[in-house]
C-alpha cells in the first residue's frame, strides 16, 4: 500500500492525465461527476480531480516526510539529552515538552503560519516545531533504561565523553524505536498538513494539496460528492499505510508509546 | 462610498440583506420572544426570519459604514430624503425644501408631529445636532468628510466654534442649510446614514454608548441585542406612517454561515436566503424554487487593482495586457453566470454608464502582442493580494490560469480583510488586489472621483493611479451644476481611465436572493440594503 502511495508520488505527474491546474473540464462552476476521460470528475475550476490527486500526493507525501525528518531531529535531541543526562536537565527539557504538549498542535501551528510568510518551507518547520514533543518523550524513555545498560556503563567507566556515548552507543540502540515513530509520525504529519491546508493556511493555491482539495470541496459536498471523497480516501489511505509500516516494524502489530 | 470586498461577505448591500434574511431562526426564536397575536386577513402581523454570520458593528449612524450596519440603521432611523426603488431622490422626514438660486442655500421643512421612538417630538434642532455630532471630531465619524462643505464646518472642526454658522434651525419644523460652494450631490449626501436623525441631546448625553441604546424616527426599534447571539427589531408604534411597517419584528440569528443558513432556509426555518454556488445550478433549474428568486444587478464593480507605481505595472502597455487576458465570460461562469462583464468602471443603471463602451475584450495574442512591446515578452512574475474567502480563492485561481497563458506567473498571497485594507493603503507593497466597490450614491463621481482621482492616494485610490488631464475633468465635474455636462465631463474622465488601464475591470455583480413563498414584497435595491417596511408575510395556516 505504502509502496503504490510512494509510486503514485514519483510518477504520478506522469500518469497525470492533465495539468492539475488547469481548466480542462468542457464547464465551469458544475463540477462533471467521473466519466471518461476525467475518470474521478472535474472540479468547479473545471480541472481533473484525478490529475490534482496524483500531483498532490507528492507534495502530501514530501511535506509528510520532510516534516517528519524536523520533528525526528527535534524531538530525538531532546529526548537524547534529557534521558541520558537526567538531574535538572531531564526536569527542564520535560517540563519545557509539557508546556508544549499543553498547547493543541493545529491551533499553535496556526499562529505560527499566520505570523511567518506561508510557502511549503514554512509549513515543514510549523509541522516539525508543533509535533516534537511525542517524540522526544517516547526516545527519552527508551533512553532511560538504555544509559543504564552494561556497554553504556562499560564505556563511561572507561572514561568515554558524553557526546562520544550518546552518539556511538545509545543513539544506536535507540534506532529501532525511533525509525518506528518516524513512520508512525509521518502519518500525524501527513494529516496536520492536510489539517493546515483545510483551513486555508497551508501551501499557497494552484498547489494541489489533499487537504485544500478536501477544503475547496466543502460547499459541494451535497452536489459533487465526489470531490470530497477521493481526496478525503486519500489521506486515509496514506495515513493508514504508515501507521502499518509502523506497526510492522514495531514486529509485534503494535504501535510502540502509542 | 464603501469598499467591499469583489465577492466576499461585503459585496453588496443586497447580498448582504439576502444573508440577514436568510438567518432569522423563526422557530426558536419566536418561541422565546412574545409577539402579539396575528390578525386575520390583514398584512399586518408576523415576523421576519433572518440569520448571518457575523454580528452587526455598530448601530450607531454617525459610526457606521457598511452593509451590515446600514441594514440595520435604515430600519431603525430616518435621513431628510432618501430613494424610491429606482434611485431617485425622494422626501422622508423632509416633507419639501427648496434650494437658492445660487445652489448654496437649502430650506427643509420637516414633516409635521413626527417623534423619536422615546416620545420625544424630532425637531429641527435635532437634525443640526445630529449634523454637528457627525462633524464634531469627538465621535470620530467616518461620515464627517461628506459634510465639510456646509459654512462654518471647518470651524466648527478645529474649534474655533461651536456651532456650524451654515446650520441653523429656523423654528421647530424648518431648518437652514448654507454651503460654502455648491456642490451637485449635498442632498445625496444627506440621504447617507450618517445624516440620520438622532435625537441630539440623549445622543450628546451617551456618546459612544448610543449604539447600544439606539434612539430613532424609523419604522422599527431595537428590542434586543445580545451580541454574537441574536439581533430583534420591534415594530415602532410611534412611526409616523400609522400603517406602516407591516411586520411585528425582524429576528437575525448570528453566528450562522452560508452553507448553514441554506439548510435552515430549504427547512423553512428562514424567510430569505442568498443561494449558494453549489446549490444555484439546481435551484434555477427547479422551477418551482427558481421562481421564488428574485435578482438585480447592483451599483457595485469588482476590480483587481493593478499598482500603477510598481514595475513592470507602471507600464500602461503592461496593465492593458492584462485586461485582454481575462476571460471575463468565463470568469463569470464560475460565478454561475451571476454578473454583466465589466467594460469600464461605472457600473449598468448609473447616470453615464456606457452600455456601447469597447472595454477590452479576450484576447490573448494581442495581450502577447503589447507585453512583447513593452518589452516582456517572456513574461514575468507578479502576485494577487486577496482575502481567503471561497470564491475569491477561486476567481484568483481562475485569474492565474489565464495569466499563465501569456507567460505572466501570478501568485495568489491570501490576507484577512483588515491586514489586506492596511496593506493596499501602503505605495509599493500590493502589485494586484481584488477588490470591489459599491456605490453610496447613484452618481459616476462616487466611482470615478473615489477611485482614480490623484488626490484620493491617502483614501480610496489604491492603484495610485494618476492622469492630470483626469484630475481636471473630475475637479471640474465636481462643482457643476449642468447635469448632461458633468455626466459629459464624468464619461471622458472614464474613457481616459479605462485607456490607461490602473485596474483589470472583471464584472458587476447580479445579486441573487430567494425568498419564502410567504414573503410579499421583498426587493433588492440597486445600492441600499434591502428595506422591510413594506414586506408582509402570509397568515400561518
Amino acid at each position: 500500500m505504502g509502496t503504490l502511495l510512494v509510486a503514485a508520488a514519483l510518477v504520478g505527474p506522469v500518469l497525470a492525465p492533465f495539468d492539475p491546474a488547469a481548466a480542462v473540464a468542457p464547464q465551469l462552476a458544475e463540477p462533471m461527476p467521473p466519466a471518461a476521460p476525467f475518470y474521478l470528475g472535474t472540479d468547479d475550476l473545471g480541472r481533473d480531480v484525478l490529475s490534482r490527486l496524483l500531483y498532490g500526493a507528492r507534495i502530501s507525501l514530501l511535506v509528510g516526510v520532510i516534516a517528519m525528518i524536523v520533528t525526528m531531529a527535534i524531538g530525538t535531541a531532546i529526548g537524547l539529552t534529557a534521558g541520558y543526562f537526567g538531574g535538572v536537565t531531564d526536569v527542564l527539557l520535560m517540563r519545557a515538552t509539557d508546556v508544549m504538549l499543553a498547547f493543541p498542535g493545529l491551533l499553535l501551528a496556526v499562529a505560527l503560519v499566520a505570523v511567518l510568510r506561508p510557502s511549503v518551507w514554512t509549513i515543514f518547520v510549523v509541522i516539525g516545531l508543533v509535533s516534537w514533543t511525542g517524540v522526544a518523550r517516547v526516545i527519552r524513555s527508551e533512553v532511560l533504561s538504555l544509559r543504564e545498560r552494561e556497554y553504556v556503563l562499560a564505556a563511561r567507566a572507561m572514561g568515554g565523553r558524553n557526546g562520544r556515548i550518546l552518539w556511538r552507543h545509545v543513539l544506536p540502540n535507540a534506532l529501532p524505536t525511533i525509525v518506528v515513530i518516524a513512520a508512525l509520525s509521518t502519518s500525524g504529519t501527513i494529516l496536520l498538513d492536510a489539517g493546515l491546508s483545510f483551513l486555508g493556511i497551508g501551501v499557497p493555491p494552484p498547489t494541489p494539496t489533499w487537504g485544500r482539495m478536501i477544503q475547496e470541496a466543502t460547499s459541494y459536498y451535497r452536489v459533487a460528492p465526489w470531490l470530497m471523497l477521493f481526496p478525503g480516501v486519500a489521506v486515509l489511505f496514506a495515513v493508514l499505510s504508515f501507521n502499518f509500516i509502523a506497526y510492522g516494524l514495531a514486529g509485534d502489530g503494535r504501535a510502540p508509546g502509542a | 462610498m464603501h469598499m467591499v470586498a469583489a465577492r466576499g461577505r461585503r459585496l453588496a448591500s443586497a447580498v448582504a440583506l439576502a444573508t440577514w434574511v436568510v438567518a432569522g431562526v423563526l422557530g426558536c426564536a419566536r418561541d422565546r420572544l412574545d409577539w402579539p397575536a396575528r390578525r386575520s386577513g390583514d398584512r399586518h402581523g408576523g415576523v421576519l426570519s433572518l440569520a448571518a454570520a457575523e454580528d452587526v458593528p455598530t448601530l450607531d449612524p454617525a459610526i457606521g459604514y457598511d452593509t451590515t450596519s446600514w441594514f440595520f440603521e435604515e430600519h431603525l432611523f430616518e435621513t431628510l430624503v432618501t430613494y424610491d426603488e429606482s434611485s431617485t431622490l425622494i422626501p422622508a422626514l423632509a416633507e419639501r425644501w427648496e434650494i437658492s438660486p445660487d445652489r448654496r442655500r437649502y430650506r427643509f421643512v420637516l414633516a409635521a408631529g413626527v417623534v423619536f421612538s422615546d416620545g420625544t417630538p424630532l425637531t429641527a434642532s435635532d437634525v443640526v445636532g445630529s449634523l454637528e455630532r457627525v462633524l464634531e471630531p469627538r465621535t470620530r465619524s467616518q461620515g464627517a468628510e461628506y459634510f465639510r462643505g456646509i459654512r462654518g464646518a471647518r470651524e466648527f472642526v478645529t474649534g474655533t466654534a461651536t456651532h456650524v454658522a451654515g446650520l441653523t434651525a429656523l423654528d421647530t419644523g424648518t431648518l437652514a442649510i448654507e454651503l460654502a460652494e455648491p456642490d451637485p450631490l449635498f442632498l445625496h449626501k444627506l440621504a447617507l446614514m450618517f445624516a440620520a436623525v438622532v435625537p441630539a441631546a440623549l445622543a450628546q448625553r451617551l456618546g459612544d454608548d448610543f449604539t447600544s441604546q439606539p434612539i430613532g424616527s424609523g419604522p422599527f426599534v431595537l428590542r434586543e441585542w445580545r451580541r454574537g447571539e441574536r439581533i430583534v427589531l420591534a415594530r415602532n408604534p410611534r412611526y409616523r406612517r400609522s400603517d406602516l411597517p407591516y411586520l411585528d419584528g425582524i429576528v437575525e440569528q448570528i453566528g450562522v454561515n452560508q452553507q448553514l443558513a441554506w439548510l435552515m432556509f430549504e427547512s423553512g426555518e428562514l424567510d430569505v436566503a442568498q443561494i449558494p454556488p453549489a446549490d444555484f445550478p439546481a435551484v434555477m433549474r427547479d422551477p418551482a424554487r427558481a421562481e421564488q428568486a428574485i435578482h438585480a444587478t447592483t451599483l457595485t464593480t469588482a476590480y483587481l487593482g493593478l499598482n500603477c507605481r510598481m514595475p513592470p505595472l507602471d507600464d500602461r502597455r503592461v496593465r492593458q495586457a492584462l485586461n485582454y487576458a481575462v476571460n471575463r465570460a468565463e470568469v463569470i461562469a464560475l460565478l454561475n453566470g451571476r454578473g454583466i462583464p465589466a467594460r469600464g468602471i461605472v457600473p449598468p443603471n448609473l447616470p453615464g454608464y456606457h452600455g456601447d463602451f469597447p472595454g477590452y475584450g479576450f484576447d490573448p495574442t494581442k495581450a502577447r502582442a503589447l507585453l512583447a512591446e513593452a518589452g516582456h515578452a517572456q513574461g514575468f512574475a507578479t502576485e494577487l493580494w486577496t482575502q481567503g474567502a471561497d470564491t475569491d480563492v477561486k476567481i484568483a485561481q481562475k485569474i492565474q490560469q489565464d495569466l499563465a497563458k501569456i507567460g505572466v506567473d501570478l501568485g495568489i498571497k491570501l490576507v484577512a480583510w483588515s491586514p489586506f485594507l492596511e496593506a493596499i493603503r501602503q505605495p509599493r507593497t500590493v502589485p494586484i488586489f481584488d477588490l470591489g466597490w459599491s456605490a453610496d450614491f447613484p452618481d459616476p463621481s462616487n466611482f470615478l472621483d473615489v477611485l482614480f482621482h490623484s488626490s484620493r492616494w491617502d483614501a480610496n485610490n489604491h492603484t495610485f493611479y494618476a492622469n492630470p488631464t483626469v484630475d481636471r475633468l473630475l475637479d471640474r465635474a465636481r462643482t457643476l451644476a449642468d447635469e448632461v455636462e458633468r455626466v459629459h465631463l464624468y464619461a471622458e474622465a472614464e474613457r481616459l481611465i479605462v485607456e490607461d488601464a490602473p485596474a483589470i475591470f472583471l464584472y458587476h455583480p447580479i445579486t441573487y436572493v430567494i425568498r419564502h413563498p410567504r414573503v410579499h414584497g421583498y426587493a433588492i435595491h440597486a445600492f441600499l440594503p434591502a428595506r422591510l417596511t413594506e414586506v408582509w408575510l402570509d397568515p400561518e395556516p
